[in-house]
């Protein structure tokens, strides 16, 4: 190396002044012999010369540097039980602030390819406080674009759709945008392959074609251009593909979901799941419209063009900006740089806020760790207070020293850091194996690295100092003298101590945390659904995938209806749309009130037989039966909160209201049913906001999707009939969904369960390394007072003494942190208590639970975290008992 | 040998950067120039040389370069930098202000 050729260099150079002062005195007259002896006299320590021109050069920061991580990684080699620790402490946590972290990157920070950035702009319709919605509608989105003057061009694209397609005989789910002909192009990308959709491919009834996006057209088709051309039935629909999205452009919105495909924005109304948007006059949608300015355009200028657009809207559709509820029209339209906003203004406060809590949550095991750290780096610091005095003896500097103690626990930290880097891309490769709904691209990027290292430098660099410099803090006589007897530290406040409190508190919030979310699962499978649930079983196809015509497949789910009615034991079943209890929301208005105002309600798709096979009882009038057909009047049930709710009375039957949007929809209440708890929860868990209504499949003119069917016997075995049934039928008939209730509604509960288990998990790791913590604590005051003990031991004192004398420190440590923690947890319950439950982000209702302060709860935790603190300290408290006292007194 | 002087640190960097104003050199022959245009009054240690000289090229004062010797052997000749020649100055002014300074000192008392 190029140290190696310095260090020759100097030799050489060394050995030729010496040779020339030889020579010199050869020539004065010495004999060869007596010259050398007196040039080498006169020259001095070779060595010394060396080290001194090398300190000269002061470019023994690098040597210095790598002389210093040589001797750290020997010592740590050495200690190597000390080591395995550490590592595996730091790694653990690192590795779990390291998954996290590439979440929140994959979701938040990764860019995406847009061409000059700078000039794209986002436009939002406002709502009523003037905030942007998500909502645009198409027909704003035409006005926008004729904006030419201040807009080369404008696209608007549909917010990710989930659909599903038929892919291999098989139906998978997928998401997909609609989007305007001109969306790449106002992007300023070019598809990898094929071709985008042009604008006669966007007229209404123009054979559907999609674009593949990248990512999907890679990972699901292999990569084969061949793809290029086929048809795939997304939603029964035949599509061709006619191109491949531009590589590195995941979708309009870059939350780690990349969008599938692309199709056109006219082919929306059959690709919609939800019917409000395929029975709308025009095309409503969330859309997203994007501008790229003219040259010379400014912001501010855009946004007083549309200041203007803003104001005519509503003078020429007043009606429009009447609605109320969640997509309630306000005047005003905002206009932002598209580099200004990650995935909507308004969601990006929330979505900001969720990701730093769940880094504050991981952050809080990396500070249990570094606690963990640098007690052990305490420990062994005092272990090796004598061979630091001995160092600091022989002429060592402080400096220099404590240099040699950062090093290593920087070393170590790396070493951690590795390690954790190892386990996180373990542990999402074990998160990509499991089917998601949502995929996130987690590649481990320079971002994740970068993070990784830095975390472990300032883990390192941070939580060796206060050790080091405690370690190098030495009375030099005292240690030297000192034969293992030492004063021993009364103090109750010392560092050491602080860090374990500390552990043992975090510990305590996070399992804390656990059990809120435990409770809310609790809270929810405690919950009165209000209808049946065991014995219920569904089943959901699409004929349209088979390629059935719309009276075929009519005529096919009543053969399945029959089939699977006529199964043994099966007691009831009917057909609806869609699955069962899932509800969308719609705004209605209600006739007779005097203000004609919008409110929220959910509709559900029903259909004959529905209420008696969910066992959900009539109050007043009738259910649906064959009398609805699609050309007779409309009507519905309505439940008994609707009842009360917007008709003010019991028995609303006879009464009338409509769809907001729809002014030709009025509805007849043909019954009244008992409430359900639908889909949602109740009041302690979420606010139940819009009441909901059932209304017929066969009246909205669609084709049901779904038999439930509910058996005297197991639901589980029906599932399995009922597919045999469609097989019967025709084997080509994908299955969509095929479950029991009780399988449906425990689906419900996976976000507040899977919460409860990672933040289990994180206070389980927490849990194992405070225990450690402890443990090493009480191991090395073991060995620090084991001649202490060796003298009592011999005294006579039982070992059960000694152990209780060393537990009531522990018991102290402990005590206190899981007050700490305890308090923390309690304080957090009564935020989440006080909060409104319910904060409106404009895209939906975000939902706090309110979480009960159980003293029993508590009280568990207390437990957990007191037997297995008690439990890490008693084996090396227990190891010190049974030293023979003759080897304790030996003991160095 | 006894009046013989060690030269004073720091006033060596002067002598050396002075010495080898002339022409490039190696270590051996600086200490002997100084040795010899001193009359054999100032002697210039080893031990003191080669870390001046490498203090000197870290500085970036001199350079060092491998060449062919007066008895045709591989050493190592030091140059002046122009930052060097910049340097000589300095120090030649600072050494002016110095001695003048204790001189008058010495007078005084």
């Amino acid at each position: 190396m190029f140290r190696d050729r310095r260090e020759s260099d100097l030799s050489e150079e060394l050995q030729f002044h010496l040779e020339r002062e030889i020579e010199r005195l050869q020539a004065s007259g010495l004999p060869r012999n007596e010259a050398r002896l007196q040039a080498l006299r006169l020259f001095g320590g070779v060595e010394q010369i060396k080290e001194e021109a090398r300190d000269a050069r002061g470019t023994s920061t690098w040597d210095t540097l790598v002389r210093d991580t040589r001797q750290g990684l020997r010592r740590l080699v050495h200690d190597w039980r000390f080591t395995t620790a550490a590592v595996l402490i730091l790694g653990l946590a690192i590795g779990a602030n390291t998954a996290i972290f590439s979440l929140v990157n994959a979701v938040l920070f990764r860019d995406q390819a847009i061409a000059d950035p700078d000039r794209l702009v986002n436009i939002y319709q406002n709502d009523p406080s003037g905030r942007p919605l998500i909502v645009t509608s198409y027909a704003t989105y035409m006005e926008i674009a004729d904006y030419t003057d201040i807009f080369e061009e404008t696209m608007a694209a549909t917010i990710p759709l989930p659909v599903r397609y038929l892919h291999n005989n098989a139906v998978r789910e997928a998401v997909i945008e609609a989007a305007t002909a001109n969306y790449l192009e106002v992007l300023g990308l070019r598809p990898s392959l094929g071709r985008w959709f042009d604008a006669t491919e966007e007229r209404p009834g123009a054979p559907i074609v999609a674009v593949l996006g990248h990512q999907t057209w890679t990972s699901v088709f292999r990569s084969h251009p061949g793809v290029i051309g086929q048809v795939v039935r997304i939603e029964g629909v035949p599509v061709t593909i006619i191109g491949i999205g531009p590589a590195n452009h995941r979708g309009t919105v870059d939350v780690g979901l990349g969008t599938d495909a692309w199709v056109p924005i006219t082919a929306l109304p059959l690709m919609a799941q939800f019917a409000s948007m395929r029975n709308a006059p025009t095309i409503i949608a969330p859309l997203f419209v994007k501008a790229r300015l003219r040259d010379g355009v400014t912001v501010a200028q855009a946004r007083t063009a549309m200041d203007i657009l803003g104001r005519r809207l509503v003078a020429e559709n007043p009606e429009q900006f009447k609605r109320s509820g969640e997509f309630a029209l306000g005047p005003g339209i905002t206009v932002l740089p598209s580099t200004d906003v990650r995935i909507h203004p308004q969601a990006d406060v929330p979505f900001m806020a969720l990701a730093s809590l769940l880094l504050t949550i991981v952050g809080l095991v990396l500070a249990i760790a570094c606690s963990n750290l640098a007690t052990l780096l305490l420990v062994r610091g005092a272990a090796r207070a004598k061979e630091v005095s001995v160092r600091l003896a022989m002429g060592a500097t402080r400096r220099q020293l404590v240099r040699h103690l950062l090093t290593e626990s920087v070393l170590l930290a790396l070493a951690g850091g590795i390690a954790g880097c190892v386990l996180a891309w373990w542990g999402m490769r074990a998160l990509q194996a499991i089917d998601l709904p949502l995929r996130v691209d987690l590649a481990v990027d320079y971002r994740v690295l970068a993070f990784a290292i830095g975390l472990s430098l300032v883990t390192g660099l941070a939580f060796g100092l206060a050790p080091a410099l405690k370690a190098t803090r030495v009375d030099l006589l005292q240690t030297l003298r000192d034969e293992g007897l030492q004063p021993l530290d009364h103090r109750r406040l010392t560092l050491k101590n602080a860090l374990i409190v500390m552990q043992v508190a975090i510990s305590v919030l996070l399992l804390g945390g656990t059990s809120i979310f435990l409770q809310q699962v609790a809270a929810t499978r405690a919950l009165r659904v209000g209808y049946a649930v065991d014995g219920v079983a569904m089943l959901e196809t699409d004929l349209r995938f088979a390629g059935y015509s719309e009276d075929q497949a009519r005529n096919v789910y009543d053969d399945l209806l029959r089939r699977i009615g006529s199964l043994p034991g099966v007691e009831a079943a009917a057909l609806l749309r869609g699955l069962p209890m899932a509800r969308n929301s719609v705004p209605i208005v209600v006739d007779d009130a005097a203000d004609q105002k919008v409110s929220e309600a959910a509709m559900i798709d029903a259909g004959p037989g529905f209420f008696d096979t969910l066992r959900i009882e009539l109050l007043h009038g009738r259910v649906f039966d064959a009398r609805d057909r699609a050309d007779s009047p409309r009507v519905a049930v309505i439940s008994d909160a609707m009842a009360q709710k917007h008709f003010g009375v019991v028995n609303a039957v006879g009464r009338r209201f409509r769809l907001a949007n729809d002014p030709s929809s009025w509805t007849e209440v043909i019954g009244v049913v008992r409430d359900t708890g639908t889909g949602d929860l109740d009041d302690e868990v979420v606010v139940t906001s819009a009441p909901p209504y059932y209304r017929s499949y066969t009246q909205a003119g669609a084709l049901p999707t779904t038999v439930i069917a509910r058996t005297s016997r197991d639901a589980a075995s029906l599932v399995a009939a009922m597919q045999r049934e469609l097989r019967a039928i025709d084997v080509a008939l994908p299955v969509m969904t095929a479950q029991t209730m009780a399988q449906a509604r425990e689906e419900a509960q996976a976000p507040p369960a899977a919460a409860a288990t990672l933040l289990g998990i994180l206070g389980g790791l927490g849990l194992v390394l405070a225990s450690i913590g402890l443990y090493a604590v009480v191991a090395f005051a073991v060995a620090r007072r084991s001649r202490e003990i060796g003298i009592r031991m011999a005294l006579g004192a039982r070992s059960q003494q000694v152990v209780s004398s060393i537990a009531r420190g522990v018991a102290g440590l402990v005590g206190v942190g899981t007050g700490v923690g305890l308090f923390l947890t309690v304080l957090l319950m009564l935020t989440l208590r006080a909060s409104s439950g319910e904060s409106n982000i404009g895209i939906g209702n975000i939902t706090v639970y309110r979480p009960n302060i159980d003293p029993l709860e508590l009280l568990a935790i207390a437990a957990v975290t007191a037997v297995v603190g008690v439990a890490a300290a008693f084996v090396p408290a227990r190891r010190a008992t049974r030293v023979h006292p003759l080897e304790a007194l030996r003991h160095e | 040998m006894s009046d013989q002087t060690d030269v004073l640190q720091g006033t060596l960097d002067l002598l050396i950067l002075r010495t080898i104003a002339l022409e490039p050199m190696h270590g051996w022959a600086i200490a002997q120039r100084i040795q010899q245009i001193s009359n054999d009054l100032l002697r210039v240690q080893q031990g003191s040389l080669y870390p001046a000289l490498h203090r000197l090229e870290h500085q970036g004062w001199i350079t060092a370069e491998w060449g062919a010797s007066e008895n045709n052997r591989r050493a190592r000749f030091y140059a002046l930098t122009k930052a060097g020649r910049k340097q000589v100055d300095t120090e030649l002014a600072k050494w002016e202000r110095l001695s003048a300074g204790v001189n008058l000192v010495l007078q005084r008392t």
